[in-house]
């Protein structure tokens, strides 16, 4: 490599795809990572995907954990997502009731998680279901603002905002690394480790 | 010159009808243009070059007529190889028939019936022996098949007109519950080995696979639909006849392991996975060092394996093969299975980290061999220090209490 890439870091961080069955997280993961959209069946347990990003400041590893979405595998895999950077929170705009599944998860994950330890994403899926609609943006946008929220919405079909939502994350969490790094060096600290330093808990 | 050329090179070339004519074989076209002698406007070629070129071809030609000839041996020996293949399936169709099935109690456990079942059976006896070997406990009739499906039908009008609740026999799972649990064997029906394209809507077993998981949440309203559930019954279908495989479906979910998972009892499912790590261990030990290292915990694979029967992650001739022994063997089959794929996997799983084994045991490779495949399970040991996987089982369930 270039003198450059050795001083540009790398950055792994696990993020995970919560949310209700059929919303489309296997499909976003898909999406993000294949660019290509095909009816995905449904996940039992979770599955796996990795991208990489190579961004001007840093290079970002993604390991995506994209899991059920039945609440009967909610006692075996809720704790998927323990160690997690970042979490999306997927709701499908045409079915209300997915978006309370999402902010039940967000009421998860505070339970689990401080808020600068994880960077939260609501992502409303199948923009390409305008006709059937029933969610209005500015509602899931709303809800956002007031919890903190980055949001999106994303359609994996037509590939709508999916590379952005990612980006999104990506972005905030390297705003995240580097305050970090200022608030260390302020101190007096090496960031030598900072990136090692990330737990890795799992579950089961 | 150069330029000469090139300009010149727009020019219809000669014509070559003669050339080939010359030629004692047939070649293929690229490869003639080799002897070809240059257009009548370009200088010809030396002779000395002409002839380096002849001999280049001729020794070509002599190559491909001999990958010609290894080509139809080996396509002879396909031939013999798929000839063989489907006498001795043939035969064993009629040991099956004649033989074994109508002697089943005496004759299912024999060293012989086992040998034949290990070879996988038959897809036209498939369903038969699935239906004996599985069993019904359960002592499930067709009438109490078309009771509960009539229960279904009726639950899926009320929900459709948005209609009055249903009465409440089924105390204790609220209403939400249930029209989640319906609507969402509609939504996975479709998701269902989407490739066969026979379980979607308006393909000829889409309502078979509707009916009968319908029917099993009323039959099972305490365990109701989980995912997974449309995988199992669909190899049945296959197989079966849509009221035996109510039967065999329900009987079959209703073994210990089963139960275990789908009701997502999370102590049981430990057990299991503790039970599966000691023989992990015994048969792999440098692999699940490896895993052990790597914080990788044996539910990442195993949820998807074990609830769906390995018919969502290997091709679903091989998950039959699987089926087979499976239901020969019981439960311990499965996580024998497991084991097979490790340890044919094993040279490249200890290469990997984390994600990379997660994201390859998750989704298999397509192109699993399945000769290869059956040899590695069958060199899995299921004794750990004298004691067999039940012991095992038994013994940690002991220790989890």
């Amino acid at each position: 490599g270039t003198s450059l890439e050795e001083i540009r870091p790398t950055y792994t961080y696990k993020v995970v795809l919560l949310g209700s069955t059929s919303v489309g997280k296997s499909s976003l993961a898909y999406r993000y990572v294949k660019n290509d959209f095909k009816e995905s069946l449904p996940t039992v347990g979770c599955s796996f995907f990795t991208q990489i990003l190579n961004l001007e400041v840093a290079t970002v590893k993604f390991e995506i954990w994209d899991t059920a979405g039945q609440e009967k595998y909610h006692s075996v895999c809720h704790l998927y997502y323990r160690g997690a950077s970042a979490a999306l929170l997927v709701y499908d705009i045409a079915n209300k009731e997915t978006l309370n599944r999402a902010k039940l998860w967000l009421r998860e994950l505070e339970k689990e998680f401080l808020p600068d330890e994880i960077v939260i994403a609501l992502v409303g899926n199948k923009t390409d279901l305008a006709a059937e609609r029933e969610v209005a943006t500015e509602e899931g946008q709303e809800f956002a603002r007031t919890e903190g929220l980055l949001f999106m919405e994303t359609s994996a079909k037509s590939s709508h905002q999916v590379d952005d939502i990612f980006m999104a994350i990506a972005q905030e969490l390297l705003k995240r690394e580097q305050e970090k790094t200022s608030v260390l060096s302020q101190r007096g600290g090496s960031t030598a480790d900072l990136r090692e330093s990330r737990a890795r808990t799992r579950c089961c | 010159e150069y330029e000469e050329k090139t300009g010149r090179a727009h020019r219809p070339l000669s014509p070559k009808q003669n050339v080939r004519k010359n030629l004692d074989f047939e070649p293929l076209s690229t490869t003639a243009l080799i002897l070809e002698d240059r257009p009548a406007n370009l200088p010809a070629k030396p002779a000395e070059e002409a002839q380096k070129h002849r001999q280049q071809y001729e020794e070509m030609v002599v190559q491909a007529k001999k990958r010609e000839l290894k080509e139809a041996q080996k396509r002879k020996k396909q031939l013999e190889e798929r000839c063989k293949l489907e006498d001795s399936i043939g035969n064993a169709v009629l040991t099956w028939n004649n033989e074994i099935l109508p002697n089943w109690e005496t004759m299912w456990c024999s060293r012989k019936v086992r040998e034949l079942w290990w070879q996988g059976i038959p897809p036209s006896v498939r369903g038969k022996v699935w239906s004996l070997a599985i069993g019904n406990e359960l002592n499930i009739t067709h009438e109490l098949y078309d009771i509960c499906l009539a229960r279904a039908k009726e639950k899926w009008r009320s929900l459709s007109t948005g209609g009055a609740e249903v009465e409440c026999e089924d105390a204790g799972f609220s209403a939400a519950d249930r029209e989640a649990s319906l609507e969402l064997i509609k939504l996975d029906i479709s998701r269902t080995f989407p490739n066969l394209c026979i379980f979607q809507k308006g393909g000829p077993y889409h309502d078979t696979l509707h009916s009968i998981l319908g029917a099993y949440t009323c039959y099972r309203p305490d365990v109701g639909y989980v995912q997974g559930m449309s995988f199992i019954a669909a190899v049945l279908i296959l197989n079966l006849d849509t009221a035996d495989a109510f039967i065999a479906f329900s009987n079959l979910l209703n073994k210990p392991c089963q139960m275990a998972f789908f009701r997502v009892d999370h102590g049981l499912m430990l057990t299991y996975f503790a039970a599966f790590e000691v023989f992990f261990e015994e048969n792999l030990p440098k692999l699940f060092a490896h895993f052990k290292k790597n914080n990788l915990t044996p539910d990442i694979y195993l949820i998807d394996w074990i609830f769906t029967l390995y018919s969502k992650s290997l091709p679903l001739d091989l998950a039959c093969r699987v089926w087979d022994v499976f239901c020969r063997d019981g439960e311990e089959f499965l996580f024998r299975t497991a084991l097979g794929i490790l340890k044919l996997f094993e040279d490249i799983l200890t290469k990997m980290d984390f994600i990379h084994i997660a994201q390859f045991l998750t989704k298999l490779p397509e192109d699993l061999p399945s000769e290869e495949f059956f040899t590695s399970i069958a060199a899995i040991q299921m004794q750990s220090r004298n004691k067999k996987w039940a012991q095992v089982k038994r013994m940690l369930t002991f220790d989890n209490r």
